[in-house]
């Protein structure tokens, strides 16, 4: 069986990392193991988990801000802030399961960064682990900083492979006062994505716009939140978009239940293979409705606020592969990106998870070997590899 | 302790300089005449320093042939917009060659669809939001000096501005970079989509200050304009009273998109020389503005007045017309430039703290000027802690009276970090604070900078002498070592 090593607190985890350093003993880093399919990477020696770096450490609700470990589980978080009248506006698949240190290396969002922005905007100071055996922190506790680098960005969306991320600071805010979503049932992809667009072109600011296309049927979630008469406003000019192309419009007050099963699309799709792609605004309705064309296709869920389009493929392997390699390069023609993140195990050999290396390549490759320059952290994780 | 990239090589000077940018480039497009030079010196901080030649590039491919050329010949450069930068960013303090933008400041393409705009480094920051505007769309960055500063500037200096507390900084509206490494290489990161695969190298870039390469072009998102907007203004007896009405504000679940504080002496300074219409009997002023859908704002507005009020404000006036709230703020934008009126020089400081330590960190900042005999005005802004002391003095004292400025500046700074805050929250740390950074930083920390500085510049050439300290300057700051929360 796999080590797991398991620090108790950030200076075990990085004497942990340095000693796997000059045994030079690959690492998986693991939080809530909610999002493991990511990436090519195969076994490691060994698996270091945060879940013992776990905790608050400070909350001061009138600073707005939240220090936590970096094994604390989001839903703890979100809790604890719940308790205090706020919350960290962030909305990642599996919030129940996963840890902050996680949500942050995996650079995870959810619908609601149209309205809040993502981790990357969230996040304002950080502690690493190094594989030196030093601790480092960036950023600092105030929601503005400008001193040195913003090493923040750098560690969000690194997937563990530049070090352990094992504290955290992020802006929190207050609690809306109203919530409401609004799904309108639509002929096509054209109606829903010009709604959606329209929307976005007013200062409502809505925290969700989905576009869900599942076997021919097409549907907008719109959610909204806020001091009541801006949430009405916001579904009263739904309610009136919708109605100028005919559109059913049900009104609800659940929008975590709406929007839960697509936001999680990827940690349902055990089998085939998820497409996700980053494409500019303007080119996200003809992605999905290109997507739902093709052959293998099941399910494209598409956040039109933020050009962030999931395709889940599947049925018989070829064309499972044909399907997703077809998507990654119809991404790259509208100057977005895409890669396969999730593919059923047997697929994993004939459909790499990053098909080719992003510009910028040497640059990335010459900081991943400034931070592990033995190569440890998360061999074939990322995009780089 | 230096964490620097190696030392830099001496390098071509000189005829020898001269020599080879006139062979690279036309002659209009090199200054070397000690006339010309001179306007290079400066820029909004007080350190000088003299380049040794200033190149103005037309496009990407002039900023690659000039920075390949420093490259092989080992001379440090230094890019410049428009000179606003109070951190000294912009000035050569090793020499070598300055790189203007002024000629690269085109808006190279409006795409509302995607809600982007492509433009040069040297494109002036309000000229972006004027040109979008009639299509309802705005930059949000809007630092004080957004008449002259150049967004290429905003992206090395990461800016900010009164309306950051909603709605971010340069670096939560900026998707992609065109960057000029110093061995002369383009590389391009991000671009019009929010994301793209492998480390997120544009905001690892932005807030650089020209130490990591330089941004030839940018890639930004528009936002749509607020239908409306309410600007209040509240007077206070105190500054106390006026900063427990910022937390009390933040408390009750209100963000406001701008929550600026002024003192008695910056108000003095304000009305003597724009005439904003602040009360000069108050002992504080808050500027707030709520923004967005016509919803919803009159409601916050109350709430907002009803809090100011139960905390002490004797005076509340809301702007009825465009113009009472361009005169509001003009008020706020051009208060740096007012101080003037009371003192030859001022020294600003730019420490940032959590707001609830406001009242504290005031009574601290007006405890130090009273011991060094130097009277300091506050114009800062409230919302994000971001505060701006300004130090007065006379200019004509000397290098004894500077010093006595500097010290006093750094009790301030050093009472900003003890209190969990930053040194600089938006002016940059440049060659003014390098020396500063050992007392918010560990010496862990710093190593951990100087790998990204090795790693995006290997030769050492991109803007030396800043952001980390110097051995040879920073030999007389001998902090020890410090955590940031310990």
């Amino acid at each position: 069986m796999k080590a797991v090593i398991s620090p108790a607190d950030a200076g075990q985890c990085a004497r942990a990392l340095a000693d796997a350093a000059s045994a030079r003993t690959t690492l998986r880093i693991e939080g809530g193991g909610t999002k493991a399919y990511i990436g090519d990477g195969g076994a490691t020696d060994a698996v270091l988990s945060t879940r013992l770096i776990a905790g608050i450490v400070d909350h001061v609700p009138a600073d707005l801000t939240v220090t936590v470990r970096g094994g604390t589980a989001l839903s703890l978080l979100q809790r604890t802030l719940a308790a205090a009248g706020q919350f960290l506006p962030l909305d990642p698949p599996c919030a129940e399961r996963a840890t902050i240190g996680g949500v942050i290396a995996a650079n995870s969002n959810g619908f609601g960064r149209v309205r809040y922005g993502g981790v990357r905007d969230a996040l304002i100071g950080t502690t690493v682990a190094l594989t030196d055996g030093t601790l480092a922190h960036a950023g600092s506790r105030v929601v503005k900083n400008v001193a040195g680098y913003d090493l923040n960005k750098l560690f969000a969306g690194s997937l563990g492979t530049l070090g352990v991320i094992v504290e955290a600071t992020l802006k929190v805010l207050p609690l809306p006062r109203a919530t409401a979503i609004a799904e309108v049932r639509v002929a096509g992809a054209a109606d829903a994505f010009a709604i959606a667009d329209a929307l976005l072109r007013t200062p409502l600011r809505p925290t969700a716009l989905v576009v869900d296309a599942e076997g021919g049927a097409w549907r907008l979630l719109v959610a909204a939140d806020g001091e009541r008469p801006i949430v009405e406003r916001a579904m009263l000019e739904v309610a009136r978009r919708a109605e100028d192309v005919a559109g059913v419009v049900e009104r609800s007050d659940g929008s975590e239940a709406m929007l839960a099963p697509l936001r999680d699309l990827t940690s349902r799709a055990t089998n085939g293979a998820v497409v996700r792609a980053a494409v500019p605004l303007a080119a996200t309705g003809a992605y999905a409705e290109n997507a739902t064309r093709r052959e293998a296709v099941s399910r494209v869920v598409a956040d039109a606020g933020s050009g962030i389009v999931r395709v889940h493929v599947r049925g018989e392997e070829a064309g499972v592969i044909a399907a997703a390699e077809a998507l990654v390069a119809a991404a790259r023609i509208v100057g977005g990106s895409a890669h396969i993140e999730r593919r059923e195990p047997a697929l994993r050999e004939r459909l790499r998870a990053w098909p080719t290396p992003p510009p910028a390549a040497s640059l990335m490759r010459r900081l991943k070997d400034a931070f592990d320059p033995n190569a440890i952290l998360e061999p074939g994780r990322s995009a780089i590899g | 302790m230096s964490v620097a990239a190696g030392p830099v090589r001496a390098g071509l000077r000189g005829r020898d300089l001269a020599r080879g940018l006139l062979a690279l480039f036309p002659a209009d497009q090199v200054l070397l005449q000690h006339d010309d030079l001179l306007l290079y010196e400066y820029d909004g901080a007080v350190d000088t320093a003299m380049p040794d030649a200033v190149v103005l590039p037309h496009d990407t491919g002039d900023v690659a042939k000039v920075v390949r050329f420093c490259a092989e010949h080992g001379v440090p450069i230094v890019p410049r917009g428009a000179g606003t930068g109070l951190s000294g960013g912009a000035i050569p303090v090793e020499g070598g060659v300055v790189l203007s933008f002024a000629r690269m400041s085109r808006i190279i393409e409006i795409d509302v669809p995607n809600q982007r705009a492509v433009v040069q480094p040297g494109l002036v920051n309000l000229h972006l939001s004027t040109a979008v505007a009639p299509h309802g769309l705005y930059f949000v960055p809007d630092p004080s000096s957004q008449k002259a500063c150049t967004i290429g500037g905003n992206v090395a200096e990461n800016s900010g501005g009164p309306h950051t507390l909603a709605y971010g900084v340069t670096t939560n509206h900026v998707t992609g970079l065109e960057v000029v490494l110093s061995d002369g290489t383009v590389q391009r990161f991000g671009g019009k989509a929010l994301e793209t695969d492998g480390y997120d190298l544009v905001g690892a870039f932005i807030g650089s200050e020209g130490t990591l390469g330089i941004v030839t072009e940018i890639t930004v998102k528009l936002t749509p304009l607020p239908e409306d907007k309410r600007t209040i203004l509240a007077a206070f007896h105190t500054m106390d009273d006026a900063s427990d009405a910022v937390s009390a504000i933040i408390a009750a679940g209100v963000v406001p998109s701008a929550m600026e504080m002024m003192d008695a002496l910056a108000t003095e300074a304000v009305e003597a020389s724009v005439g904003a219409g602040y009360p000069l009997d108050a002992g504080g002023i808050l500027l707030l503005e709520v923004d967005g859908v016509r919803e919803g704002l009159d409601d916050a507005r109350e709430r907002i007045e009803t809090i100011c009020r139960e905390r002490g404000a004797f005076l509340i006036r809301v702007a009825a017309t465009t113009l009472e709230r361009d005169r509001l703020w003009a008020g706020r934008k051009g208060a740096f430039a007012a101080m003037g009126r009371l003192s030859p020089e001022y020294y600003v400081q730019d420490g940032v703290i959590p707001r609830t330590k406001l009242p504290e960190i005031l009574r601290h900042i007006t405890a130090v000027g009273q011991r060094y005999g130097l009277r300091v005005a506050n114009v800062f802004h409230a919302g994000d802690g971001n505060l701006h002391p300004l130090i007065l003095f006379s200019g004509s004292g000397g290098e004894a009276e500077l010093e006595r400025v500097r010290a006093a500046g750094l009790e301030i700074l050093s009472a900003c970090v003890d209190a969990g805050g930053s040194i600089t929250g938006e002016h940059g740390v440049g060659m003014e604070k390098n020396c500063y950074m050992p007392i918010q930083f560990t010496p862990d920390d710093l190593a951990a900078m100087a790998r990204v500085k090795r790693a995006f510049d290997p030769t050492g050439l991109a803007n030396p002498g800043k952001l980390f300290p110097t051995p040879s300057r920073c030999r007389e700051f001998a902090f020890g070592a410090r955590k940031l929360d310990a």
